[in-house]
Formats: structure tokens, C-alpha cells, sequence
């Protein structure tokens, strides 16, 4: 267990804007952040990376204003990915033990593993997580490794993230010219889940929906597990575009219509009359019927969380307990609140970040929550790596979930 | 020849609206109108049976056929409904003098109703009425005699009345589910009837912001030989705008709004409470544009009626000529090809009205009277005895279903018929729409669950090429005669052309072409397809299509 501080950092370049958050993990595990460095993103759309020399001018830029803001020289980060390709499944693996054996040996768990990770993916992906939701020892459930009990049969259920192994390399290459060192690369929706539920909300089932510029991402926890994530890449890059497109606006008024009047909740008294954007002198220069705009931005919405809500296992949703948790700087929009309930019918919440202090006013915006996120992820994976087995070994299994 | 004028529109007193019910279908209507309720109207009910007379709620009633039938029914024989009628017509001239509007509801198919509406219609136009008659079809099980005997009836009533609204009791079946008593199922039909009458007399006899009145229905319904689309939806609470157009569209007439597509003029009433906003207006009409082509011409009324509550009512009216609904590649051939589907069919079968195709009977338009001159072309006469004998009594040379030909040339007398014989004629010469080929009858919907019954298919079109049914078109027509001859012959013209609009089987899928579609900041990357849908375009322009 680490006696002293230790500086963490996360990295995430989104579709809309690239994220430098230094978080502080003190002894006592509270996390401090130290400081944000973001910068608008050019070069990346729907969370995947197009322009190289655009994508690694902003990253730079962000970390310049990263360690401008905590005082720290950064020498490596957690990374944060996404993009379509990325995608989550369940899988189990299951090992009978030899004759004459009733007790479960470590191996015989770590071949029910190996068994559940080798699952059939395409040829060009790679593994991104293999995260143990929960054993399995003759069908019954246990959290930890059932190693040293009497069974006859163990199971290993897993959560596997794969994506296409050359564009995660990509972001990998990136990160590095600047340079930077990849501590671990994280899938984004399941960084967000770190900062967004505690562990009773794990426990009693949270889908933490992140909704960004160019991508949507998911996680759904039941039962304490991680049970289904993925990436759908629709975001608000989406909804400026179809602005853009319906009423052949540009895109920076599209975009700043979208923000200052959009409204996705189909309230119909929030659609009446028009939506006027002014110039520097107060002259309208740009009108457009609130109804029509609402209407692109509540179907485009409607139509992502339905994709979220397909991808999902089936009648998961109904064994959500906590809520649903929408974070991500679209999230924002007026009336997502009530669209994502009518299509859910789950309460809905924005999470909060618990236990980290710092500069409040940053990590309370949901744009930042997938780095905030990082830093939890770090501190989790630090706390696991160095931690002696024993009472803390224990303790922190309530935050991480994931096994080794 | 439409005994009303403009001007005095707005307030109509209640006594002028007269709602009746004939024969023991529309008894049951009227007891149904009754029983919701209606806003200003009296009601009469008239039937040959005086049991089921007594029994009815309605205020006035009289007793057809007293010494005739003596207290029973016609037993089914449309001759002993139409005596019966003619018995009483003193009682019922009185009955309905002075009034406005006369609503007429009436099942077709039985003795009393299918007899007695012709007459009633004739005396209620003579007395100065404007009348619209709603009328249900029979079913296709009750038998094709029932079936012709309605289908006289209504083109008869056609001629008659100001307007038509014709219902399907075959299409019943879709107001309600197939395992629901048959109690409900009548009582959704009437249910249906009910509100259509209460529609159009809110329409006419509530004085409207934004008025709307028997002028704007009557264009509303001018198509020729059509087809009335009528629905009528009412929502309350938030978003109770769309609700409603949504109730309204889900009108089995309506087809989910897509025969709307083919509409030339629509006919939208709104009637709400004090709180209806002009936003809520605003937000309906627009959802109503993506059902109704840019080119209808639309009438708008609005009411604000107390009595509503916190309610909203949409109602929409408008009509399809009968040919829009079947794919009519006919345009070289249908000179050539329908005098010998006439011949033949009527060789074959009995019905007596054969609108013929005479695309040389579109002249007439003018004045009626022109008519009776371009009448004698020769795919013509077998229309006009229909006319001729409906005005005086289709009935009265004996059992007028079995003589098709009676007069195979028009009778140059008729032209001294009063005001109604003016419809008669240019509806007569206007009616030809109907295309006898029944390869050209694509517009089939589902007969429901009685497919083993040769059952002409709903609206008139019959999916076998059985001589009989083809030469019926009029199945399930609501056509609308209107009283101007104007528009009459130029519909079939017009009308031709014009392939499969809103038929919901034959509208070509859109596809999402790639290329074409402009994709603003993600041109020109690899669709993002998902389900069939690229996710890059904009659901908004998607969805509507």
C-alpha cells in the first residue's frame, strides 16, 4: 500500500475535445485533482482518429495547459479509447475439475479463465479487457476466486472489450510520439462507470450512458459486474450535423443553436416560436421554428438511446435498480433528462463525483467525466498491483471489481 | 341546385339539423348518436319494425308502413321498405320541413334501409335539406344478394344525396380485435358512424374562429365518384395535439393517413376548448403536412367550443377518386376495352348500374342539362336508367335488380325533373370513373379472415376477376355527386394518370441513397449503417419519409 502520493494521469481525446486530468491519489485513497488541460479536438470524428498531425498538435496543446494548471511534469497517462469497433460480450468459461480432485486449485481457476477469454473474436481485433464479472463454482455464484473450496465444476464469467487492434495501436502511437507513456489503455464508457457509481450502485444495477461529441458510450452494471458495454458513434457532432443539414445553417451557428436553444424533451410548450441566434450588434442572424429544431434534436437523441437500449441484454434495463447516468457534454442538452426516461423508464442521474476534491468547478461538468474517470481507474489498478494480500487485498475489491 | 346560400353560415339554430335514422341499422346508430350525445340536433327514427321503433331513444318516430308491413319489418325486400316509405312520405315531408341539414343514417343491404333511403333522400332534398348520408355496407358473409341490394341502393343514394359517406362492415374487423365480442365490434362501427355525424355537424353548426361551412365539406368531398377518407380523433393532456391527429389517423379510412397522399383537397376541422393555443394549432398542421401533399388544397376551420374541456378534436375529411386507388394503366385502352367488360357483365350479372368509362361524357360538365345530349354515346345508357328511375322510384316497375336495361337510351323527359335530377345527371355522366379490369384491382386489403367467401374486396375492388363483382364497382364507394357539374367529367380525366397514389402496398420504398444525399461533416466517410439506416443522416429527414 502506497504510503506517500501518487500522481495520476488521464488522457482522453474525444471527438470534440482532447482531456488532460492530473489527479492526486492520497494515502488515504482520496483523490485530489490538481488540474485540467483540455483543448477543442480536431482530427478525430466519432471518437476514432483521422488526422494524425491535427490530433497530436492538439494533445500537445492540452498538455502544455495540463501541466501549466497542476504544477506537474507528466511523463505517462492512462488512455482512454473509443470508436465503433469496440465492442463488449459475455463469456464464460467453464472447467471440470480432474478426477479424484474436490478442491479447486489455482490452476484449475485460471484454466476456467483462460478458457473464457478465448473466445472468437475477428482476426484483427485485440483484447482490451478481459474483466472477471464473477466465478461460478457448481452454479453458484462467488465473487471472488473460488480456489481452495470443494467443487466439482468452476466457471469463470468474463466481460471482454476487443477492438480493432490497429486503430487502438494508433491512439497507443499517438500518445507516445508526443511523448507520453501509455500506462493502460481503458475503454471510455467503463473509465466513466469508475467515476460515476459507487459500489451499491454497481450492486443494485447502473447503466452509465456517456453521450459525446462524436460517440455514445455505455456500461451497464448488474449485480456488482459489469454486464454489457459498448459504443455507439452517434453524438453531438451528430445532432450540430443534422441541424446543419435540415435547415442548411453552418455548422458553428448549428452548433451554438444546438447549445444555447436545443431542447430534446418534445414538450411542445418548449418548442413554440423561433429560436433566434444574435450577432455582436443584437441583430438576429439566424431564425429557426424552436419546433423544427427541437424535432431534429429529440429524434436524433430518441434514435441513440433506442440503439443504446437494442444493444443491451434483453429486459436488462428492468433490472436496473439504481438508475441510468448520463454523462458527457451532450448530456447537457436541455430536456435529455426527460427523453432518456421516456425511452428507459428508469430514474434518471447525473453522477457525481464522490471523494474528490479540487478544483470543483471543472470535474462537476459532465465533459470531463471520462478523465476524472481515468484517474479512479488508476488509482483502482495501482491499489490492486501494489496491494499485499490481506485485509486491504479486500477492501479494495469493493472498487474494483475486475480481478486482477 | 344546393338549396343554400353562403351568407348565413355561421349560427345554424338547432332545429335545423335533423338527424334519422332508417331501417334497424341506423336505428342503432341513431340510438349510439343519442346516447353520446349530440350538440343541437333532433333525432328521428323511422323504421318498418315497431319494436325495435319503441324501443328507441330518439325523440320523433314514425312508423313506416303501417298498414303495409303493419308493425313488422320489410323482411329484407327493399320493394316492401320503398312502399312502406312512400306510405308515410306526408308524415316524414312534414317531419323534415324547413330543415337544413338532414343526416341520414342507414345500413344498407335489408328491405328497410336499402328501399326507404333513396325516397327519404328525394323528399328530404325536395324539402330544401342539405343531406349527407351515412351509410354501412354489409358484410360479405351476409350474402351478395343482400350485397346487390345495397350496392343499388348506394348509387342510387349517390345520385341522391349532397353527400355520401359509405362505411364497410367488413372493415370493422379493423376497429376492433379479432377476439372481441361481436357487441363490440357493432358497437365500435357505430361508434365510428356516431362520431362522423357529430364531426360534420360540429363542422356545419358551431360558428368557427376560423370558419368552416357546407361549402368547404362539399369541396372537401368534390371528387367524383369517390371515396370519402374521413377521420375523426380526439385527444386530451400534454402533447394532446399530436395525440389527436394521431387518433384522427387512425381512422380505418384513413389507412394510417397514407391514402391522404392522394388527396387534393382536405377538409381539417379542430375543436377545442378555451385553453386550445395557436402553437398547438401550429404543431398539428405541421404534423398533418408530412400526411397531405404540398399541392392539397387544404381547408382549415378551427372552433373553440367550452363544452370540449380540456379536450382537443381533429377531424379530417377529404376524398379519393375511386381510380386512384386501383393502378389504372388504361390510358389508350380503356375506350377500346370497357364497353366489352360492360357487355359482358352485364350480360352475366344483374346489376342494372354499370358506370361505363366515357371519357366523351366529361363535356357535359358545363350544364347539366348538356348532359342528356352527350348522354346517348354509347357506353353511356346503361348508367342512366339507374339515374332516371332513382328519382321517381327505382322500385316501382317490380324487382329492379333484374332488369339492367330498361331504358337503354335516356329518357329526353327526364330533363323536367326538379333541382336534385341536375346531381343525378352530372353525376350520371361523371361517373364513369370506375375501371371494370380486374387485373387493374391491386388495392386489395385483407378480406378479414373470410377469404373463402367470394367477397368483393373492400372498397369495391374485387381481387377475382368474377364478371359480376367487376361490374360493381360500386362495392364500397362513398361517392360524393356534388352540385356543381364542373369538376365532374374533368375528374376521370384528370384522375387517370394517376397510378397507385396512396396506396400504401404500391408506394416504392425510398432508399437512402448514399451518393446523392448531402452528409455535411461526414461526407464522404464510410456509412454508418445500422439496421438498414445510415445514422450520419439526420433521423429527422429520415423518419419523415
Amino acid at each position: 500500500m502506497a504510503r506517500h502520493s501518487k500522481i495520476h494521469v488521464g488522457l482522453e481525446i474525444g471527438t470534440s475535445k482532447t482531456c488532460i486530468v492530473v489527479g492526486e491519489v492520497r494515502p488515504d485513497t482520496a483523490v485530489k485533482i490538481l488540474g485540467i488541460g483540455t483543448t477543442k479536438t480536431a482530427g478525430v470524428r466519432k471518437g476514432e482518429i483521422y488526422d494524425f498531425p491535427q490530433a497530436r498538435a492538439c494533445l500537445k496543446d492540452a498538455l502544455v495547459k495540463a501541466e501549466d494548471a497542476s504544477d506537474v511534469e507528466i511523463g505517462s497517462v492512462y488512455l482512454a479509447v473509443t470508436g465503433a469497433h469496440i465492442q463488449g460480450l459475455n463469456s464464460r468459461g467453464t472447467f471440470r475439475l480432474p478426477e479424484g480432485q474436490s478442491i479447486v486449485a489455482p490452476e484449475h481457476v485460471e484454466e476456467a479463465r483462460t478458457i473464457a477469454r478465448d473466445i472468437h473474436i475477428p482476426p484483427d481485433h485485440v483484447h482490451l479487457h478481459p474483466i472477471i464479472r464473477n466465478y461460478l463454482l457448481d452454479e453458484l455464484e462467488h465473487k471472488t476466486s473460488p480456489a481452495g473450496l470443494y467443487g466439482k465444476t468452476v466457471e469463470a464469467d468474463f466481460h471482454i472489450v476487443h477492438g480493432i487492434g490497429a486503430r487502438i495501436q494508433n491512439s497507443i502511437r499517438l500518445v507516445r510520439e508526443t511523448p507520453l507513456e501509455v500506462d493502460d489503455i481503458v475503454f471510455s464508457p467503463i473509465a466513466t462507470a469508475q467515476m460515476a457509481l459507487d459500489h451499491e450502485q454497481r450492486e443494485r444495477g447502473a447503466l452509465v450512458i456517456d453521450i459525446g461529441g462524436g460517440t455514445t458510450d455505455y456500461a451497464l452494471y448488474l449485480d456488482g459486474a459489469i454486464a454489457a458495454s459498448g459504443c455507439i458513434p452517434v453524438g453531438g457532432d451528430h445532432v450540430t450535423n443534422d441541424i446543419h443539414l435540415v435547415t442548411g445553417l453552418p455548422f458553428s451557428k448549428s452548433e451554438k443553436l444546438k447549445i444555447m436553444e436545443g431542447d430534446a424533451s418534445a414538450d411542445p410548450s418548449r418548442s413554440v416560436g423561433m429560436a433566434k441566434l444574435v450577432d455582436d450588434r443584437g441583430f438576429a442572424e439566424v431564425e429557426v421554428r424552436r419546433s423544427i429544431l427541437n424535432e431534429i434534436i429529440r429524434q436524433r437523441l430518441e434514435e441513440t438511446l433506442r440503439l443504446v437500449l437494442q444493444r443491451l441484454p434483453e429486459d436488462s434495463v428492468k433490472s436496473i435498480g439504481a438508475g441510468i447516468f448520463l454523462t458527457g457534454g451532450t448530456s447537457l442538452m436541455r430536456g435529455f433528462s426527460e427523453l432518456a426516461y421516456d425511452i428507459f423508464g428508469r430514474d434518471i442521474y447525473r453522477p457525481e463525483p464522490p471523494e474528490i476534491s479540487g478544483v470543483q468547478a471543472s470535474f462537476k461538468d459532465p465533459q470531463y467525466a471520462t478523465a476524472i474517470g481515468l484517474i479512479r481507474y488508476a488509482q483502482i489498478l495501482e491499489t490492486e498491483r501494489a496491494a499485499p494480500p490481506g485485509l486491504f487485498g479486500k477492501v479494495s475489491r469493493l472498487f474494483w471489481p475486475f480481478g486482477k | 341546385m344546393i338549396p343554400y346560400h353562403r351568407t348565413p353560415q355561421p349560427t345554424l339554430p338547432s332545429s335545423a339539423v335533423k338527424i334519422i335514422g332508417l331501417g334497424g341499422a341506423g336505428v342503432n346508430m341513431l340510438e349510439r348518436v343519442a346516447l353520446d350525445g349530440t350538440e343541437g340536433a333532433e333525432l328521428l327514427a323511422l323504421n318498418t319494425d315497431v319494436r325495435t321503433l319503441s324501443a328507441c331513444v330518439a325523440g320523433e318516430k314514425i312508423q313506416l308502413g303501417r298498414d303495409l308491413t303493419k308493425g313488422l319489418g320489410a323482411g329484407g325486400d327493399p320493394e316492401l321498405g320503398h312502399q312502406a316509405m312512400l306510405e308515410a312520405e306526408t308524415e316524414i315531408r312534414d317531419a323534415l320541413r324547413g330543415r337544413r341539414i338532414v343526416f341520414i343514417c342507414v345500413g344498407l343491404g335489408g328491405g328497410t334501409g336499402s328501399g326507404a333511403a333513396p325516397v327519404i333522400t328525394r323528399i328530404a332534398r325536395e324539402e330544401g335539406a342539405f343531406v349527407v348520408v351515412f351509410a354501412t355496407m354489409p358484410f360479405a358473409f351476409e350474402g351478395r344478394r343482400r350485397r346487390e341490394q345495397a350496392e343499388t341502393t348506394l348509387n342510387e343514394l349517390a345520385v341522391l344525396a349532397n353527400a355520401l359517406v359509405t362505411f364497410d362492415n367488413n372493415r370493422m374487423g379493423e376497429l376492433v380485435l379479432a377476439k372481441q365480442g361481436i357487441h363490440e365490434a357493432f358497437a365500435a362501427a357505430d361508434h365510428m358512424v356516431c362520431e362522423s355525424i357529430k364531426a360534420v355537424i360540429r363542422l356545419v353548426v358551431r360558428p368557427g374562429l376560423i370558419n368552416i361551412g357546407l361549402d368547404d365539406l362539399m369541396s372537401a368531398l368534390r371528387t367524383n365518384r369517390s371515396r370519402c377518407l374521413f377521420g375523426s380523433g380526439i385527444a386530451k393532456g400534454k402533447d394532446r395535439a399530436a395525440s389527436a391527429l394521431r387518433n384522427a389517423l387512425a381512422s380505418p379510412l384513413l389507412d394510417q393517413g397514407a391514402l391522404l397522399k392522394a388527396a387534393q383537397t382536405v377538409l381539417v376541422h379542430l375543436c377545442g376548448g378555451e385553453d386550445l393555443t395557436l402553437y398547438e394549432v401550429e404543431l398539428l398542421m405541421q404534423r398533418l403536412q408530412k400526411f397531405v401533399p404540398e399541392s392539397a388544397h387544404v381547408l382549415f376551420g378551427a372552433v373553440v367550443d367550452p363544452a370540449m374541456g380540456d379536450s382537443l378534436s381533429v377531424t379530417l375529411i377529404s376524398a379519393l377518386p375511386e381510380d386512384s386507388l386501383a393502378a389504372s394503366p388504361r390510358a389508350t385502352s380503356s375506350t377500346a376495352e370497357t364497353p366489352l367488360a360492360d357487355s359482358a357483365s352485364s350480360a352475366a350479372a344483374p346489376p342494372p348500374l354499370l358506370p361505363t368509362p366515357a371519357p366523351e361524357a366529361a363535356p357535359p360538365r358545363d350544364v347539366s342539362l348538356d348532359a342528356l345530349p352527350a348522354a346517348p354515346a354509347p357506353s353511356k345508357p346503361r348508367r342512366t336508367p339507374a339515374a332516371e328511375t332513382g328519382i321517381p322510384s327505382l322500385f316501382d316497375g317490380g324487382d329492379a335488380p333484374a332488369e339492367p336495361a330498361t331504358a337503354a337510351t335516356p329518357d329526353p323527359a327526364e330533363t323536367a325533373q326538379p333541382a336534385a335530377r341536375d346531381s343525378a345527371v352530372s353525376a350520371a355522366a361523371s361517373a364513369p370513373i370506375e375501371d371494370p379490369l380486374p387485373e387493374d384491382k391491386p388495392y386489395v386489403f385483407k378480406p378479414i379472415a373470410r377469404s373463402s367467401i367470394p367477397s368483393k374486396a373492400i372498397w369495391g375492388r374485387s381481387p377475382s376477376p368474377d364478371a359480376d363483382s367487376a361490374s360493381d364497382p360500386d362495392a364500397d364507394p362513398t361517392p360524393a355527386p356534388q352540385p356543381d357539374p364542373f369538376s365532374a367529367g374533368l375528374d376521370d380525366e384528370a384522375e387517370a394518370p394517376k397510378l397507385k397514389l396512396g396506396v400504401k402496398s404500391q408506394v416504392p420504398q425510398n432508399e437512402l441513397s448514399f451518393d446523392s444525399t448531402p452528409r455535411g461533416r461526414f461526407e464522404g466517410q464510410s456509412p454508418n449503417v445500422v439496421d438498414g439506416e445510415d445514422l450520419d443522416l439526420p433521423p429527422f429527414l429520415r423518419k419523415k419519409k
